[in-house]
């Protein structure tokens, strides 16, 4: 910059001194002084086309000439406040909704993992040809793929394979109950192996991590905080550290707390504290029927996450690690596969490998990405419009400019240059609304996660180069035809007074106007698209609410008890169960009680293998299984067709055959053979309900009520023990189980005698009132029982309905945006070419037209363009709501329903667009219009 | 370049202006004033340069390195900018050189061709 002033200045005492010299030659040629002067300046030349021309050679026109045309942009905008307004706002509304879901997009999927240097990192993924005999198997939700294995497995792979400079084994979370903070509560805690944080690369806000000493059995039992619940739970108190608290009643100190930007490995995932697999045994969680889980080589419940050694390729580790795997399954302490079945394991890169909630979230943030974008395609097409129109206002001065010797490329750098600076002002405007729209997202997607919304959405720089980026683009895009056709107009035309274009005169104008039609087309069309999806995904959201799962859903109160994580065994909590049951039942406001495993619609499901009566030996069918306790059937409203429900004695018989069983089991491990069948009374069979999909589908037209169904039975695992299978007592209703959009699956229902249940009370009338009575009868019973997951049945819809809801709210209203957006577009044409035929509309009515046929001459254009255009809309929208197939219930993706609701809706409010300007034409005074100029 | 056609002077196309100048600075460093009446003299008169394309013809030579500015004392004790070449613009100058003989030389035979 200020070498440029400088040589500038320069430059001019060098042309005043060559002046002067000459000058001086011309006195001694002998010429006076005025004419030596004049000469030697004569000869000099044109001094300021010098100095263009020497600016010119050092580059600094084109800055300058930019600087120029910021200004003047500036200016113009200014000057007309209305358009810069609307435009303004158009392109902040669109750039702004795009920076929010990007930024959606950018945490859920791009962020890196919170470790160091992830590339390194391998998650372990185990494939084989038949399914290994476990003796039990959890998975956590971290990965799509098999990602689990047994505790023996990993201590193997620690201290066998040379591949890794680190290796990690985590599984959870899970929940225990956490007491010695006040009073008892449910926490999600982490198992991880000693190695996890250093193999990770995670620092310690507090204190020290957890390390190899910590992870033995002698050791004394230590854990983590999270940061977030270091704050939750205890208030960010630094004195936390070296506390005891309780886990499931085991004692366990608190060693420290992990840095801030730490939650869990898997993305997703809120883990509140961290402790040592080897605890195990001690701290026994949930449903594990075994002391010792992580002893145990059939258990497959452990994720290994290991760091490849430098310099060691993915594939040499991954040959290592299904070499050590195969050894393990095939000649291992308890071979779990033959030869044949090709065990091995993938390593798999951790930041694609674990995608835990990734995969709820990402279809619908796909979804609205593309709706999204949509959006800002129609602001870009809307600006254009009104560039385009604003465009022919300023013919006279683009003709002017021609006329003074600017280029055809400099004119449409300078429009280029204001239709830029208008999309930067939208853009900073956007970068507002993306902040707020990051805000309420969240608020709407926080309401499907139990434990707040886990992902960070920040605005940081990543996306602020997209919103940039993406502004520039819309400029440019939204900038270039109005440029390009501004810089044609033509010297004589542009500067003539009038303009008068009746009907098709004048070629440029019919191109204008044309280029005008063709994008207030495409607004409609895109317009279209948009509210089409959003449309199916209201009638699927629909679709839902109005779906009858088979009981009544209306007033009634959920809650989860867990007796066993306060040390309760089997028989005590069937009895707790059953106390509570008959306690709650006579609470005034309850109008009946019962319990099962799981609450319906929760998500979850189980189920096993039986064996008919009558089928070949070895054949299995699967069955979804619920055990309930009394009064289940009456209780959710689902009807009994045939039979009874159970009775208490039921129990008894489920609770003595469960009994036989596993002592039978244990005689068995015990190296005792079972010889002779124990007796009958010990072992009868248990009284089952079956559903009607159950009784169609294995007892076809017969009546199911009193047969027997036989336990599984395995051709390679013969059986030990008693077998008594199970009786038919009763058939009820269909229920949906998991969740409404899963279809009906045979249920077979077991009277409830073992661990973990959720109740469900129907009350008379508002459900969420006798929380509190609840929890005091529950508290009576035994206080450290803390109740969990207490919502009503409606609210557990709801949740289960996160998505659609989440779906169908943003999908509405970007199509309504996109409406909105077209139909201001559609009005500012119509306003314009109004506006722009005053003269050619005063003309005709003088010579005698009717008002109406005025309003129909300007209408009809409208209604055209809107006609085309949603046709076009249509045709989009049946090629692209096909991939959105897999979102909707009930509907199909080309429900004519549904896009003739969307076209009426368009052209409801296409013919409102139309009707303004149309009126404003059918005002027109023949006498100001002809006198207008 | 001149847009004026006076008796006797013949327009000059912009890169020939480049070549006369480095050829004259060949001689020595020169101020711009006496780089234009050197070319004047040196062509009997005939090439009467408009003196101010001089100066947008010095600061392309400059920017593309052939020559250099320093500050200088003229010969009537008066502070002026003297440009002097430099090597390599001397070898610019070579090359220039070659290219316009080449250049006359083929017109030259299109005008006269051997008979």
């Amino acid at each position: 910059m200020w070498r440029r002033n400088r040589m500038l200045k320069e430059l001019e005492e060098d042309i005043r001194e060559h002046i002067e010299r000459e000058t001086q030659d011309n006195l001694e040629r002998g010429m006076r002084p005025e004419e030596a002067r004049h000469a030697a300046m004569r000869k000099f030349g044109n001094v300021t086309r010098v100095k263009e021309d020497v600016r010119e050679a050092w580059g600094f026109v084109w800055l300058e000439q930019l600087l120029q045309d910021l200004r003047y942009g500036a200016r113009m905008l200014r000057r007309s406040p209305g358009f810069t307004a609307v435009a303004v706002i158009t392109l902040a509304l669109g750039i702004g909704a795009n920076t929010a879901i990007f930024s959606f997009l950018d945490a859920v999927l791009l962020r890196a993992l919170p470790v160091a240097q992830q590339e390194q990192l391998v998650v372990f993924q185990w494939t084989a040809h038949a399914k290994p005999k476990f003796t039990g198997r959890s998975a956590y939700g971290d990965c799509a793929l098999e990602c689990e294995l047994s505790g023996p497995f990993y201590e193997t792979v620690r201290a066998q394979a040379k591949s890794f400079s680190g290796v990690a084994g985590f599984a959870g979370p899970l929940e225990m109950d956490l007491s010695g903070n006040g009073a008892a509560s449910i926490a999600q805690g982490e198992y991880v192996s000693g190695d996890y944080f250093s193999t990770l690369g995670v620092k310690m806000m507090l204190g020290r991590p957890l390390g190899r000493e910590d992870d033995s059995r002698s050791a004394t039992p230590a854990i983590v905080l999270s940061y977030g619940y270091w704050q939750k739970a205890f208030g960010g108190d630094r004195a936390a550290i070296g506390r005891t608290v309780r886990l499931n009643n085991t004692p366990v100190v608190i060693a420290g707390v992990a840095e801030a930007g730490f939650n869990s490995l898997t993305p997703g995932k809120t883990e509140d504290f961290f402790l040592p697999l080897s605890l195990s045994d001690r701290v026994k969680s949930e449903w594990w029927g075994q002391p010792d889980r992580y002893r145990d080589p059939a258990a497959f419940w452990v994720l290994i996450v290991g760091r490849v050694k430098e310099g060691v390729s993915i594939a040499q580790a991954q040959e290592e690690a299904s070499a050590l795997f195969r050894n393990e399954m095939v000649h291992g302490a308890k071979p779990l596969l033959k030869e044949a079945d090709e065990p091995a394991i993938k390593l798999a890169p951790a930041a694609q490998g674990l995608n835990g909630e990734t995969r709820r979230i990402a279809p619908m943030l796909y979804v609205i990405t593309v709706a999204v974008g949509l959006v800002l395609l129609i602001a870009c097409a809307n600006v254009a419009g009104l560039m385009l129109a604003r465009a022919a206002k300023r013919q006279k001065e683009m003709a002017v400019r021609s006329a003074l010797g600017a280029g055809r490329r400099r004119i449409v750098r300078q429009l280029l240059t204001e239709s830029v600076l208008l999309s930067m002002l939208g853009g900073a405007v956007g970068v507002l609304v993306a902040f707020w729209g990051v805000q309420a997202i969240t608020k709407l997607i926080s309401s499907g996660f139990d434990e707040g919304f886990p992902y960070v959405v920040r605005l940081d720089w990543q996306v602020l180069a997209f919103t940039i980026g993406v502004t520039l683009a819309t400029g440019i895009l939204f900038g270039l035809a109005p440029a390009r056709s501004g810089a044609r107009a033509e010297l004589t035309v542009g500067l003539k007074e009038n303009e008068l274009y009746v009907g098709r005169g004048g070629a440029r104008a019919a191109r204008r106007l044309r280029l005008g039609d063709a994008l207030v087309m495409a607004q409609v069309a895109l317009s279209v698209v948009v509210l089409t999806g959003a449309g199916l995904l209201v009638r699927t959201l629909h679709n839902l609410h109005e779906l009858n799962p088979g009981f009544d859903t209306r007033n009634i109160l959920l809650f989860g008890i867990n007796p066993a994580i306060a040390g309760y065994k089997d028989e005590q909590s069937a009895q707790l169960y059953r106390d509570l049951r008959e306690q709650f039942a006579a609470l005034p406001g309850v109008a009946s009680a019962s319990y099962s495993e799981q609450a319906l619609l929760s998500g979850g499901w189980s189920g096993f293998h039986v064996h008919l009566d009558g089928a070949p030996p070895n054949t299995n069918v699967s069955t979804a299984v619920l055990p309930v306790g009394l009064n289940f059937f009456p209780t959710m409203g689902i009807p009994v067709l045939a039979g009874r429900t159970f009775v208490p004695a039921d129990f008894a018989t489920a609770s003595a055959t469960n009994g036989a069983i596993k002592a039978a089991e244990e005689q068995g491990q015990a190296g005792n053979p079972t010889t002779g069948r124990v007796s009958q009374a010990q072992a009868a069979p248990i009284p089952v309900i079956v559903n009607e999909v159950f009784a169609r589908k294995f007892f076809a037209k017969e009546d199911p009520i009193g047969r027997h169904i036989g336990n599984a039975e395995h051709e390679d695992e013969p059986a030990k023990g008693p077998q008594p299978g199970y009786s038919i007592v009763g058939w009820a209703g269909n229920t949906k189980y998991d969740d409404l959009r899963g279809e009906l699956r045979p249920t077979m229902y077991l009277p409830l005698v073992e661990n973990s249940a959720h109740f469900e009370l129907r009350t008379a009338g508002n459900a969420t009132a006798l929380v509190k009575l609840v929890r005091e009868v529950v508290s009576r019973a035994d206080k450290n029982l803390p109740l969990f997951e207490v919502r009503t049945q409606t609210e557990q819809i709801e949740a289960s309905l996160f998505q659609e809801r989440v779906m169908t709210r943003l999908s509405s209203f970007f199509g309504l945006l996109a409406l909105a957006l077209a139909c201001i577009g559609l009005y500012g044409l119509l306003s314009y070419d109004v506006a722009r035929r005053t003269k050619e509309v005063g003309i005709r009515m003088a010579l005698g037209a009717e008002r109406n046929q005025v309003l129909v001459l300007v209408a009809r254009r409208g209604i055209a363009l809107v006609l085309v255009g949603a046709a076009a809309g249509i045709g989009a929208a049946l090629g692209v709501t096909r991939f959105m197939a897999s979102m909707l219930y009930d509907v199909r993706a080309n429900d004519p329903t549904t896009i003739a609701g969307v076209a009426v809706l368009l052209g409801l409010v296409a013919l409102a667009a139309c009707w303004i300007p149309a009126r404003r034409a059918m005002r027109t005074d023949p006498m100001v219009a002809l006198r207008y100029e | 370049m001149s847009t004026k056609e006076e008796q006797g002077r013949i327009e000059l196309l912009q890169g020939t202006l480049d070549l006369l100048i480095l050829r004259t600075l060949l001689l020595g460093p020169r101020h711009g004033h006496a780089i234009a009446k050197t070319i004047e003299l040196n062509s009997d008169e005939v090439l009467q340069v408009e003196q101010g394309s001089l100066y947008p013809a010095l600061h392309r030579l400059i920017k593309r390195g052939w020559i250099a500015v320093e500050e200088g004392v003229s010969e009537n004790n008066r502070r002026a900018k003297f440009y002097r070449l430099t090597g390599k613009g001397r070898r610019q100058l070579a090359v220039e050189t070659n290219k316009w003989e080449r250049l006359a030389g083929a017109i030259a035979r299109i005008l006269r061709p051997a008979e």
